[in-house]
């Protein structure tokens, strides 16, 4: 599959390091960011395919974080990363749009099949979109 | 609107454009992306429901982060599968959105931790405290303060810093919630990752600062002790957890105490013995027991330093044999510190239970050393004058007087103590802890006599924990040693260290150099079924590292190699039972794991009628299945999907495509038919080359009752009619892609379907069988089954049986080995035709098994 996209946050510098550099190695396209405002900025010059985002972070929490950029910029798939488990919010997200509910910790094999997953959907979307607009 | 309202062909059927063809092409991709999504999403289910299964057995240890994880997991794979399955038909199955939450409302209330009330004082004298207060101090302080204020026993004058203040401290800043993150996003079974949480949390809490008023209480309690004392006191700080009364796990003592603390320190060692109810011991010890992380509360005890002459444990019984009476005695000069650490080795009295008490045995140590009272904080160890290493550290008197004392305290509280004590040198007795004592069963097969085996390497040593044990030698001298520890290991130490016992459920046996057999990790070693031998002389230079070994602590040997005839088979122990973190997954899984869902064709297959998770996952793939079948088979898709196959001949077998599953030249044929070559499948080649391999002999011939069996059968059974139209036909079909197959046909009088994906992630790849139903009577089609399923069993398939309906299900094989198996699976499906027949003649069902096996060999093994 091609390079994607991919925008990390996390709160945890480690963890956000190490997944970048990983990521990166597999020949995508790799930004990270510290905080959801942060990420906001970014993503209004970085054009990601994925999201990969923590639910709890201080300042913008993951959810708020996730509906904004669904508001945004629907096309962008956004997975939840996270070590609280909580059911009431994995599907909170999901019914924001989140493509999935992931919890550390997560084989990273695992995580890239994922990622791969979201990416595949949203090139279908952007395909079937494309061919509506074209179709007028 | 139906999904085809708005499709662009639907007005013009006549003539199909080239954007009609590419918007049909679109349209299956991403139908096909959300059917993949969730036959992913099931096979995750189904991974971590064995994982709950497995879990519910309980020979494995896991903790409360595990059981929310696990099933937040599964309830999250659950929803995605009915997020996908609505994506497949415009959301025809919202209802099932209802009945996952019904489901769910009965989960979640399982998961959520348990608040101790934060109400009640934030220290308490020890002159206040009874057994009545063990919700606010622990149960190790409560006792202790209901020995000195009901039974009159003398006890050190001090405080108690309550749960209330744990909790509060606990909640200050989201801590608790931090902690149980670091908790939750670690690898339980990684050692290194376990050893760097436990030092994570234990370093926050210690760096977070107690709440204002409960630093505040604490001070204002030591400021009124000393002037209670008449003077600055020194006060020894003890742990005193709540929580920890599960079932036969009656103490851990795997917390801190800090001794000789002054008041300047006093507030960071009450953190210090917080904090260690995530020391990594304490951990591990409550993972394997199932006690729940936040039902554990630690109460902190400030009570004075008592300058100890001696000092140790006594114990009102023997904790090796439930059937010994006598009090059992361990004393060092000084400090009780050496006992309960078990780092060196004291003497030891045995006192009968008899009027008028009396000594019936000793073992005098040579004590080199001893624990005392730094001048300053803290304390240290001294050399013994020689003169004294070897005398008894007690009086014959003073054995007495404990030895009827712990009576007293065992008469009071019931079960058998564990008393800690200390005598000052004015020969004051005084109490400093007691807790019940856990007693094992003894031995009653008694001790094989060791020279009928073979002659031991070495011998001697006290049994700390009765049992043998063998695996190969592992010494650990340092810390990060423990991190390589091997399971099954034998664990060789110097001291008995109370925080080894963080390695004890890896451990096989445990040897020491030095320790007593009173010590906490002796205590955790007859707690865990850890057969160990401490005191033994040269036990760290005797041996190799690996070398394997064999440690019968009952005979006091230790023997080179596996020495089988003392190894007595043990049955494994279901580490897990009745703990409390085991009950709360039972509770939770009781909407989780049970099938009722369990026959598609029955009314009662609907959304209503799902009372689990799995009834939900079940519905969601059987639905996802039939959706996409009958989206392509369709008018206006037939021409794009559905073609006969041609093998030679045509066959009746139908191909359904869901993308990429037909070559592009067999797509261009018109004639509806596709050529075997032409198929695209990787899993639907190597089944079709089972079912193809060897030609089948037809039925087997059946005696009159087998026959009599069918016809009967077929006057009850509406399944047997086949004018009737069932699911999809009569037809068989494939539904395949690249990767998928999915196949369902029914021969004759069975049902059978086979689903399987076999791609580049190997971690994905599955193949699962289903049969079911047949001609003969119940009692044949269930041995059928069962015939089937043995078959399936050789190759590693989890086989279900219920009644004549077999599952049959192999995860996550590479793609040789997948393909192997899919083809025997393709040679089954052929060959157990009608074999329900002849399923109670045990000769021909011999016959049959093994020509099998010998047609089994066509498909070559692959490592």
């Amino acid at each position: 599959m091609c390079s994607i996209k991919v925008l990390l946050v996390d709160d945890e510098g480690d963890f956000l390091r190490t997944l970048g550099k990983r990521l990166s190695k597999r020949g995508n396209v790799v930004e990270l960011a510290g905080s959801g405002e942060q990420a906001l900025c970014l993503l209004e010059r970085f054009e990601a395919d994925v999201v990969l985002l923590d639910v709890k972070m201080p300042g913008m929490d993951g959810l708020t974080l996730l509906s904004l950029i669904k508001q945004k910029w629907p096309l962008i798939e956004a997975i939840m990363l996270t070590g609280h488990a909580s059911v009431e919010v994995a599907i909170r997200g999901m019914e924001l749009g989140a493509f999935d509910y992931m919890m550390k910790p997560v084989k990273f094999e695992k995580l890239y099949y994922k990622l791969e997953d979201a990416f595949r959907r949203k090139m279908h979307q952007e395909e079937r979109i494309m061919a509506m607009v074209k179709n007028g | 609107m139906s999904f085809f309202d708005w499709l662009p062909f639907r007005k013009k059927q006549a003539e199909k454009t080239q954007e009609d063809l590419a918007e049909i092409r679109r349209t299956f991709a991403t139908r096909y992306d959300h059917f993949r999504l969730l036959i992913q999403a099931n096979s995750e289910t189904h991974e971590l429901m064995a994982e709950l299964e497995e879990a519910l057995r309980g020979f494995q240890p896991y903790g409360m982060h595990y059981v929310r994880a696990l099933c937040t997991r599964i309830s999250t794979s659950i929803f995605q599968m009915i997020r996908h399955l609505n994506e497949l038909d415009q959301g025809s199955y919202e209802k099932l959105y209802d009945q996952f939450s019904v489901i769910q409302d009965k989960i979640v209330p399982h998961l959520e931790s348990r608040q101790h009330n934060g109400e009640g004082k934030l220290v308490l004298a020890l002159s206040e405290v009874g057994r009545d207060q063990a919700d606010l101090c622990g149960p190790k302080m409560a006792t202790l303060g209901e020995a000195g204020n009901k039974l009159g026993l003398k006890i050190p004058a001090g405080f108690v810093v309550t749960t209330v203040s744990f909790s509060k401290f606990m909640k200050k800043e989201g801590l608790e919630e931090e902690i149980d993150r670091l908790i939750q996003t670690a690898d339980a079974d990684d050692s290194e990752a376990m050893f760097q949480v436990s030092s994570k949390i234990m370093q926050l809490i210690i760096q977070s600062d107690l709440p204002d008023d409960v630093a505040a209480s604490i001070l204002e309690a030591y400021d009124f002790l000393c002037g209670s004392q008449g003077g600055e006191v020194k006060v020894a700080v003890r742990s005193s957890a709540l929580g920890e009364d599960s079932e036969g796990a009656a103490f851990a003592g795997q917390y801190r105490s800090i001794l000789n603390v002054d008041r300047s320190s006093l507030i960071l060692a009450c953190k210090e013995v917080m904090a260690s109810k995530y020391s990594l011991q304490a951990m591990a010890y409550r993972i394997n027991r199932g006690i729940r992380d936040e039902d554990v509360a630690m109460s902190v005890g400030c009570i004075m330093m008592i300058e100890a002459a001696a000092g140790g444990v006594a114990y009102s019984r023997s904790p090796m044999n439930i059937r010994d009476e006598n009090i059992s005695i361990y004393s060092v000069w000084g400090l009780p510190k050496a006992v309960v650490d078990g780092s060196v080795e004291a003497d030891e009295f045995m006192v009968g239970r008899t009027v008028p008490m009396q000594v019936i045995g000793h073992h005098i140590a040579d004590k080199e050393e001893k624990y005392v009272c730094d001048t300053g904080e803290g304390v240290c160890s001294v050399q013994q004058l020689t003169s004294r290493r070897t005398e008894p550290s007690l009086t014959d008197e003073q054995l007495v007087i404990i030895a009827e004392q712990a009576v007293r305290i065992e008469d009071h509280f019931g079960p058998a103590q564990d008393i800690e004590w200390a005598i000052t040198k004015e020969g004051d007795l005084y109490i400093l802890q007691c807790r019940p004592l856990m007693q094992l069963e003894g031995s009653p097969e008694g001790v094989l006599q060791s020279s009928s085996v073979s002659i031991p390497e070495l011998t001697g040593g006290r049994t700390a924990s009765p049992g043998v044990g063998t695996g190969p030698i592992f010494h650990v001298r340092k810390d990060a040693d423990t991190l390589h520890f091997p399971d099954g290991g034998v664990l060789v130490i110097k001291q008995a260290l109370p925080s080894r016992a963080a390695l004890l459920s890896r451990c096989s046996a445990v040897i020491t150099e030095q320790g007593g057999i009173a010590g906490h990790l002796a205590n955790v070693s007859r707690e865990f079924g850890v057969p160990a031998l401490f005191g033994v002389k040269g036990a760290l230079t005797s041996f190799e590292e690996g070398q394997v070994v064999t440690v019968d602590a009952d005979g006091r040997a230790i023997y080179d190699g596996r020495i089988t005839e003392l190894l007595k088979e043990k049955p494994r122990h279901r580490l897990m039972r009745g703990s409390s973190v085991q009950a709360t997954l039972r509770k939770a899984a009781r909407h989780i794991v049970r099938l009722n869902l369990i026959d598609p064709d029955s009314l009662k297959f609907k959304p209503a009628y799902c009372k689990t998770l799995h009834d939900i996952m079940r519905y969601c793939h059987e639905m996802a299945v039939r959706e996409m079948f009958e989206f392509g088979t369709k008018k206006e898709f037939v021409q794009a999907a559905s073609r006969q196959l041609i093998c030679n001949v045509p066959k009746q077998f139908w191909i359904l495509n869901l993308g990429d599953g037909i070559a592009p030249e067999g797509r261009k044929r018109a004639d509806r038919c596709v050529l075997l070559e032409h198929i695209n499948s990787a899993p639907m080649q190597a089944l079709w080359e089972g079912m193809q391999a060897v030609p089948w002999e037809g039925p087997p011939a059946v005696h009159t009752k087998g026959l009599l069996s069918v016809m009967f059968e077929a006057t009850v059974n509406p399944d047997l009619n086949t004018t009737s139209s069932s699911r999809f036909s009569q037809r068989n079909y494939f539904m395949i892609s690249e990767r998928y197959c999915c196949l369902q046909s029914r021969f004759g009088f069975h049902f059978c379907g086979v689903e399987a994906l076999l791609g580049d992630r190997v971690s994905e790849n599955y193949a699962s069988f289903q049969f079911k139903g047949g001609a003969a009577n119940l009692e044949r089609r269930i041995l059928r089954a069962k015939f089937v399923g043995e078959i399936l069993d050789e190759f590693d398939f989890k086989v279900r049986i219920r009644e004549d309906n077999l599952n049959a299900r192999l995860e996550g094989l590479e793609r040789l080995s997948m393909e192997r198996r899919l083809k025997i699976l393709g040679y089954l499906i052929t060959h157990t035709r009608q074999l329900d027949m002849i399923m109670t003649n045990s000769f021909e069902v011999e016959k049959y098994k093994k020509k099998f096996f010998e047609d089994f060999k066509m498909f070559h093994a692959v490592q």
